[in-house]
């Protein structure tokens, strides 16, 4: 997969997301092995921290109210990332994506009602092995303008 | 009382990726790709089936650290490659040990390997505050 270095560089964004209460709940519970049905996203397993789908126990806990579970930012800060994917002057057949590495920084707890705004960038573009990777950096920052999340990003292009 | 960490600590998460987890995944992340939700696009991409978001392995792994420092508020940094896909019906064992603490914040090493022992992350490290 030849990859055209002029597009390092290339930036993708803002992008905008409000953190909503049951879609933060949601993911912490599709993650942590509920199972969902109509209109519910399951009963938590006991290891799921109350700390990230109880309202009332989240109150009393260390935070004073529901977090974010962590990797919930993906949800958002993973939109760069998915642009550049896509982008038609990349030409990447995104059937043959994989993703390769991953790193996220968390430098805040989130918290329902944040407004956070990711931009991001292609790091790097290269070959080897005669496949392609495509490295996506992204920033996150909440409603304040405090830096909340930061992302690098990494995919494999298969042949 | 805060707990005590010690580097050389070790923490053990186990996760089963059920049948339908790719689905339930996608549909809490928005990540739709076909290679996840279809078996059929998998086969098609050379996958032998379809495999769960990586992420969603990534996400286990913050549970584990967060499980081991008791909040998931203290997870600070979480980093993985993403060596073999992890299957329907895979079981993965994610291991931790802590290899660093230092001011206020710990540092760990995590192995990933489903049932046959093969890892399905490489170089995984997690870090969390725990001031």
């Amino acid at each position: 997969m030849a990859l055209d270095k002029q597009f390092i560089g290339r930036e993708y964004g803002p992008y905008r997301y409000t953190l909503g209460e049951e879609k933060m709940r949601e993911f912490t519970l599709a993650v942590g092995g509920a199972k969902p049905g109509a209109g519910t996203p399951g009963e938590p397993p006991a290891h799921v921290s109350p700390l990230l789908h109880d309202a009332r126990a989240a109150q009393a806990g260390p935070h004073g109210g529901l977090i974010a579970f962590p990797s919930f930012a993906v949800v958002f800060a993973i939109r760069p990332f998915s642009a550049a994917l896509a982008d038609p002057a990349l030409n990447i057949n995104l059937r043959m994506v994989v993703h390769g590495e991953q790193d996220l920084e968390f430098l805040d707890v989130m918290r329902p009602g944040d407004v956070m705004t990711t931009t991001g960038r292609i790091a790097d573009l290269y070959e080897r092995a005669r496949m392609g990777f495509v490295i996506v950096t992204s920033e996150s920052r909440n409603q304040h303008g405090a830096l909340v999340v930061k992302g690098t990003w990494s995919a494999i292009i298969r042949g | 009382m805060p707990r005590n960490y010690q580097p050389g600590d070790t923490f053990t998460h186990v996760r089963e990726c059920d049948r339908y987890r790719p689905i339930y995944y996608a549909g809490a992340s928005g990540d739709y790709n076909p290679i996840h939700i279809d078996p059929e696009a998998g086969t098609a991409a050379g996958l032998n089936g379809n495999i769960l978001q990586g992420l969603c392995t990534l996400g286990w792994v913050v549970e584990a650290i967060a499980g081991f420092v008791e909040d998931p508020g203290r997870v600070r940094r979480v980093k993985a490659r993403f060596s073999r896909p992890v299957r329907p019906e895979d079981t993965i064992t994610f291991q931790g040990r802590v290899t660093a603490v230092q001011d206020g914040r710990l540092t760990a090493e995590v192995s990933a390997t489903n049932q046959r022992g093969e890892d399905v992350l490489k170089g995984a490290v997690v870090e969390a505050f725990i001031g």
